[in-house]
């Protein structure tokens, strides 16, 4: 039977030699493969789901469709096919071989690679081999003449205009592996073409491509005995370019082959939309290269340095400081070296992790399933924990930290914008209802939104929808602060809206917001309890399509849509609107990047709270571009709060203010249903909305003249009630040391000097070393609309947000800096309030406090200095502690006064504003205290005592939230019950009042109409 | 018994201002709450501070030896051996960063009631009341003093006048300060802030910046746009406490007075007390802050709710 003859005239040594080179070749591979593997391992576990059997059966899928590839870019999909199958097509053929010569003819004498089926093999093996030609050509061809950017490795968007020296290399590497493929094609080829001129097979062997090169060959002039020549030496240049090649698979860029199955296999498609959670004992972020898991391991080795993700990636495309495609490769680079403790930092810079927008396009195009952002993510959330961030960014997540939205607006405002509308708004905390509509930070607080809020608001009365908002309850879902590393702010609000919905009654969660969307949806677990979470455009498609609503006024307009990051790309959601914009008669043209393709506007990552780098066009402004270029388009439709802000701007500020609207969708189907205004019945109830505001401050301003009028009659009436002894404590009751001495009447003049409070059930752990109490304190803040008590003498409570006093912070920081400094020790936070004090307290533990304590006394008020110092005293004799620091001054009162009271109290030294302090621990303490003009005044005090920190010259580091299961100790700690009055007499607030109003000409209009007149202004009082 | 009990203060020889407004405000209420109106100044050289404490008003100077530097549990002992003796009915002192390190240890020991930080005394009725602030100011707060045998008041700068001169006599009075002893300071010596470029007690025009301006990066376009404009640099206290301006920039209570100053131009400052406090007398004053509400603008003679970089830009382009 036909067949041919393998080593044919190979001397025993040759064939020894061979077959040394084989081994030498195989084990070279699995060495290389064994020592990447055992670098994954060195890496964390996975923290998502790796589902293997489904992994594996799409991954074959994924090689076999070659969808990866061929998306969005279907020249190189061919070639690769081309390459991929040839060289898979002859690698099968020769294990074909080598399992009858190696395996089965020698076990059992059989031979099968004969006859047809030889001959059908040698086709296939020609057809493939000029498969991997013409797929490699190709490939060079693009390389070579398509100047494609990408592949030229310039870090354009840092400036650079050349390649850096690895770059070059890669480049280098590049072609020699196109290169050596080729000539190992080409040398079968020129093998078979010999082999044929020599032995002249029937048929010639049914090998097309050999038979016509020998042929070639034989009229250049090439004879038996030449190619007898060529055969041998040729034979080993094949052999050993072939082997080689196998070998150096997983040692150089061939790695992919490898690591690009493993990827797929245990590829997530959410990985951009669900995040990783941070696992128990796990450091939050990555500082070294081993904090990565071994996906992330495997993923660097996965690139391909294709340039996918480097072109789809709309800050790289705004020449922000970022590619994906080089995060990779630089972390690659790292990993390589082999030091698992490298910090992965060091190469990549804090502006390149913040430039990232976190839209997932890079993931989404990636052929081998890398998770860019996964691994962006990871390194931000270290620079979150050591507080290394843009100080506007710090700002937004302390505002966020402090009222729970990024517009820094009293939470009881989330609800404000549902005043206007004619028809009141179910509250969900108190009634059922069937949707829950999370509104969201900017549909709530953004004027333009608001609007957009409120029609949506109508739509759903219109379309008679049972919904609810949580109002002041509601905080921002989390989405973008989980996204900049915040990990333990993003728990915090999760576990807050949780909550509140568990306490709420409905069956799923509406939202005009993707970003809220996307995180209900994927990374609020249980506390969303498997309800289904709609965006407006899924409710207004289905209400469209089935009369729920009707069009009675078809738009006829010629629009374009934006899909959202978060509601497209991530969650796959591409349909709704599309349907909702055929329903009101829209003529839709597409963008040239929609839907999975879509351009980011820019405002996610926590973009939309950072200033931009300088010399950056913003990616909204591109994506105003792309669609000016479509021609004729009436209206930029958008259905995401963001979007429509950025894309406002960006119209105006790109110059295509006259080429087109911008225009969220519900404002399309508010005008083709025709949306009414007000209608009449619902006037008196609205009437009365509006009559009651005005009672409530007739009230507030009348009372403080009332009842200082009152007061005139007897200065007594307004005095504080005496203190009652704690309840149920078995404390005797204090020493008479007389609260309300005698009046100084009859010429008796005496000193009442205030002594510690008396602390029942004090529960006190035993001391590890210094022990440092932080005085802080839980303040209000008023906002700008303010009410006075009917009394007049404070304000309405539900006026003030509260927040950690932020000159205590100065204080915790340094007591923390002490202890650290000292090796040893404990900084025990210590407030004085009720129990609405607590959340202060729980940010002074997050911040870095051991322990918190709260104590409370009914009789007390926290803005009276005195008796907060007299409480303070108590505490700190219970504790036995060695010093106090505390803040220079509270930001609601300001008394600047209890820390020397509590140095009085006690009987320690004290001091103010100390700017600097430096104590080893057991001797004299340096203190610099910093006076008026800023002359510094240094001394050394006894260590005991009462230290106020003045503001340092950095301010306060501000350190992340933690991650709450890491915060050392309680939260809360000890709540001491009350406590007894020291004999402090009791500060009597007579009356508040409002300071009197301003006075200055406001001056309106536009920045440079007002820089006219005050430049007017100078000149003249200059002139004169 | 009765009457004010002043403590003066001073620093490396030279009496402090807000000694003589704290004397002028006990001056005034000597109507109200009577005589003797005694000011008390405790040093290593006591006596020489004997002429500039004579004011109009003043009935007796005590003179009492003690170091040369302040040391807090030194002036609180020997108030409070004062205050045994003279037995007032108010003790005052400036709210000053001296005065925070003892005026409220005094307060514990005395008992009695005790206001930090207030800028002015009414009397209403039968009543004495102190006023202060309020969450940040936004509120004025009376706390009624009408009781208690002895209050101690700390005063605001800027709350009252300083009488013009006048004659009293000196007493010297020996105090044994051994109680203090214990926590006695040592003083370890004084460091002058660096000198700076800018004066802003003698500048006429002052452009100064605050917290608005939102980061450090943004210090030098508004430095620029000061000398662009001909106007001294200033800021508001937390650009200073940050580093971003050294503290010779700082206008405000704990920073300079604008004393010459007679065109002011703030930008991006919502108006701290503190800060009224060094700019507030100046003839034109005009305020940029995006926040309507701002406090500034109590004080402003001209004001614009705007954006304080694009105005800032276009400043720039009016003086091009």
């Amino acid at each position: 039977m036909q067949t041919r003859e393998l080593f044919s005239q190979f001397s025993p040594f040759a064939f020894g030699m061979f077959y040394l080179i084989v081994i030498a070749a195989i084990a070279a591979f699995v060495a290389g493969l064994a020592r990447h593997l055992l670098r994954y391992r060195r890496g964390r576990p996975a923290g998502v789901p790796v589902d293997w059997r489904g992994g594996l059966r799409r991954m074959l899928d994924d090689v076999v469709t070659h969808r990866t590839l061929s998306r969005r870019d279907p020249y190189a999909g061919t070639a690769h096919k081309l390459i991929f199958f040839g060289f898979a097509t002859l690698f099968i053929g020769t294990s074909t071989i080598t399992l009858e010569y190696d395996i089965v003819k020698p076990l059992t004498g059989l031979t099968f690679w004969k006859g047809w089926f030889y001959l059908g093999f040698s086709l296939v093996m020609d057809i493939a081999g000029l498969m991997l030609i013409a797929g490699l050509v190709m490939m060079i061809a693009r390389r070579a003449w398509f100047g494609l950017a990408k592949l030229d490795y310039v870090r354009r968007y840092r400036g650079d205009t050349a390649p850096l020296p690895r770059a070059t290399a890669w480049k280098i590497e590049d072609w020699i592996f196109l290169v050596t493929l080729l000539l190992i094609a080409l040398s079968g080829f020129l093998q078979e073409a010999v082999r044929l001129i020599v032995e002249r097979p029937p048929l010639s062997d049914l090998s097309p491509a050999g038979a016509a090169l020998g042929r070639l060959l034989s009229g250049l002039g090439l004879d038996a005995a030449g190619a007898a020549a060529v055969r041998r030496a040729n034979w080993w240049v094949h052999g050993v370019l072939a082997l080689a090649f196998i070998a150096g698979v997983t040692w150089t860029k061939g790695k992919h082959m490898v690591a690009a199955f493993g990827s797929l296999a245990v590829r997530d498609s959410r990985s951009v939309a669900r995040l990783p959670d941070v696992a128990e004992g796990e450091p939050v972020g990555v500082t070294r290269m081993d904090d990565f898991s071994w996906r992330d391991l495997l993923h660097f080795d996965a690139c391909t340095k294709c340039g996918r993700c480097h072109d789809a990636c709309p800050a790289r495309g705004s020449n922000y400081p970022l590619s994906p495609r080089d995060v990779i490769l630089d972390l690659r680079l790292l990993a390589q070296a082999g030091d698992s403790a490298a910090d992965p930092h060091q190469v990549i810079p804090p502006e390149t992790l913040w430039a990232c927008l976190g839209c997932g396009a890079c993931a989404e195009i990636c052929p081998v399933g890398i998770e860019q952002p996964v691994k962006i993510l990871k390194m931000r959330r270290a620079l979150v924990d050591r507080g290394e961030m843009d100080p506007t960014l710090r700002g937004v997540l302390e505002t966020v930290a402090n009222v729970g939205n990024s517009f820094g607006e009293p939470a009881r405002k989330r609800g404000a914008w549902t005043r206007e509308l004619s028809f009141p708004v179910k509250d969900a905390r108190r009634e059922p209802v069937e949707a829950l509509w999370f509104v969201g930070d900017f549909a709530s607080f953004d004027p333009r939104s608001q609007t957009i809020s409120r029609l949506v608001a109508r739509l759903f009365n219109a379309g008679g929808l049972d919904f609810g908002i949580l109002f002041d309850s509601e905080r921002t879902a989390g989405n973008d602060i989980r996204r900049v590393g915040e990990e333990g702010l993003f728990e915090a609000l999760l576990s807050h809206n949780g909550a509140q919905m568990a306490q709420s009654s409905f069956d799923w969660i509406v939202t005009t917001d993707p970003h809220s969307l996307n995180t209900l949806r994927n990374e609020y677990g249980g506390a969303v309890r498997d309800r289904k979470v709609l965006h407006y455009t899924n409710v207004l498609a289905d209400w469209l399509e089935s009369g729920r609503l009707k069009v009675t006024k078809p738009l006829g307009k010629r629009v374009t849509y934006h899909d959202p990051c978060h509601l497209g790309r991530l969650n796959k959601e591409y349909d709704a609107p599309r349907r909702v914009l055929r329903a009101i008669g829209c003529e839709l043209v597409e963008m040239p990047r929609s839907r999975d393709n879509s351009f980011c506007c820019g405002a996610g990552g926590g973009r939309i709270w950072t200033p931009d780098p300088p010399g950056v066009e913003k990616p909204s402004h591109g994506r105003m571009h792309e669609a000016a270029a479509l021609e004729n388009i009436d209206i930029f439709v958008t259905c995401c709060p963001k979007d429509l802000t950025m894309f406002e701007d960006a119209r105006k500020a790109s110059g295509h203010e006259g080429d087109f609207l911008v225009a969220d969708i519900a404002e399309l189907v508010a005008e083709a249903v025709e949306l009414r205004a007000i209608p009449a019945s619902y006037l008196p109830e609205l009437a009365n909305r509006i009559a009651e505001s005005p009672a409530e401050k007739v009230i507030a301003r009348g009372v403080p003249e009332l009842v200082q009028a009152l007061a005139g009659q007897s200065g007594r009436l307004l005095a504080a009630p005496p203190a009652p002894p704690a309840e149920g404590s078995t404390t005797p009751a204090p020493h008479p040391r007389t609260a309300d001495a005698e009046p100084s009447v009859a010429g008796g003049w005496s000193v009442v000097p205030v002594a510690p409070a008396l602390i029942a059930d004090y529960d006190r752990p035993a001391r590890t070393g210094v022990r440092v109490l932080v005085a802080v304190k839980h303040v209000g803040k008023l906002g700008d609309e303010f009410r006075f008590r009917p009394d007049g003498l404070d304000v309405m409570p539900e006026d003030l947000d509260h927040q950690l006093n932020e000159f205590d912070e100065t204080a915790i920081e340094a007591a923390l800096q002490l202890v650290e400094g000292l090796g040893a020790g404990e900084v025990v936070a210590v407030t004085i309030g009720p129990e609405e004090a607590e959340p202060s307290l729980r940010k002074a533990l997050a911040k870095g406090a051991h322990r918190g304590v709260r104590v409370w006394s009914e009789a007390a008020s926290p803005a009276d200095p005195i008796a907060v110092a007299a409480l303070l005293a108590g505490v700190a004799l219970q504790e036995a502690a060695d010093l106090v620091l505390t803040g220079v001054q509270s930001s609601d009162f300001a008394n600047g006064a209890t820390a020397a009271a509590l140095g009085g109290v006690l009987g320690w030294s004290h001091a103010a504003v100390v700017v600097e302090m430096q104590w080893d621990g057991r001797g004299r303490l340096d203190i610099t205290r910093e006076l008026e003009g800023g002359v510094r005044h240094r001394q050394s005090r006894r260590a005991r005592g009462v230290w106020w920190s003045g503001r340092g010259p950095r301010g306060p580091r501000c350190p992340a939230r933690r991650v709450r299961r890491e915060a050392g100790g309680s939260p809360g700690g000890e709540a001491a019950g009350g406590a007894t009055g020291g004999g402090a007499p009791g500060r009597r607030v007579a009356a508040m009042d409002r300071p009197p109003a301003g006075q200055a000409s406001m001056l309106e209009g536009s920045a440079a109409e007002v820089a006219a007149r005050i430049a007017a202004i100078v000149r003249e009082r200059k002139g004169g | 018994m009765g009457g004010i009990l002043v403590l003066a203060e001073h620093l490396r020889g030279n009496l402090s201002p807000q000694t003589g407004e704290v004397i002028g405000l006990a001056r005034e209420l000597k109507v109200t709450v009577g005589g003797p109106l005694v000011v008390a100044v405790i040093a290593d050289d006591p006596v020489r501070y004997h002429a500039d404490l004579a004011l109009d008003g003043v009935d007796e100077v005590l003179a009492v030896e003690a170091g040369a530097h302040f040391d807090p549990a030194v002036y609180e002992e020997a108030a409070y051996r004062l205050a045994l003796a003279e037995k007032p009915r108010l003790v005052m002192l400036g709210h000053s960063v001296n005065g925070m390190g003892f005026g409220p240890a005094l307060a514990v020991r005395l008992g009695g009631s005790f206001v930090s930080d207030a800028f002015g005394i009414e009397s209403d009725g039968g009543r004495l009341l102190a006023l202060r602030g309020g969450y940040g100011n936004k509120v004025v707060t009376k706390i009624d003093i009408t009781d208690p045998c002895v209050t101690t008041l700390m005063l605001r700068g800027g709350s009252g006048k300083p009488p013009p001169s006048g004659s009293a006599p000196l007493r010297i009075v020996p105090l044994d300060l051994q109680p203090a002893a214990a926590h006695t300071a040592e003083h370890k010596g004084y460091v002058d802030p660096p000198p700076a470029d800018v004066d802003i007690t003698r500048a006429e025009f002052i452009l100064s910046v605050g917290r608005g301006i939102q980061d450090e990066k943004n210090i030098e376009r508004f430095r620029a746009l000061a000398e662009r404009l001909g106007a001294a640099f200033g800021c508001s206290r937390p650009i200073a406490d940050s580093g971003w301006l050294p503290k010779a920039h700082q206008v405000g209570l704990s920073g300079k007075v604008a004393q010459n100053c007679k065109l002011y131009v703030a930008l991006g400052i919502s108006g701290a007390v503190q800060h009224l406090h060094g700019m507030k007398h100046v003839e034109t004053i005009i305020a940029i802050n995006a926040d309507r509400n701002a406090q500034i603008y109590t004080v402003a003679t001209y004001g614009a709710a705007i954006d304080v970089f694009e105005f800032a830009d276009a400043l720039e382009r009016e003086f091009n």
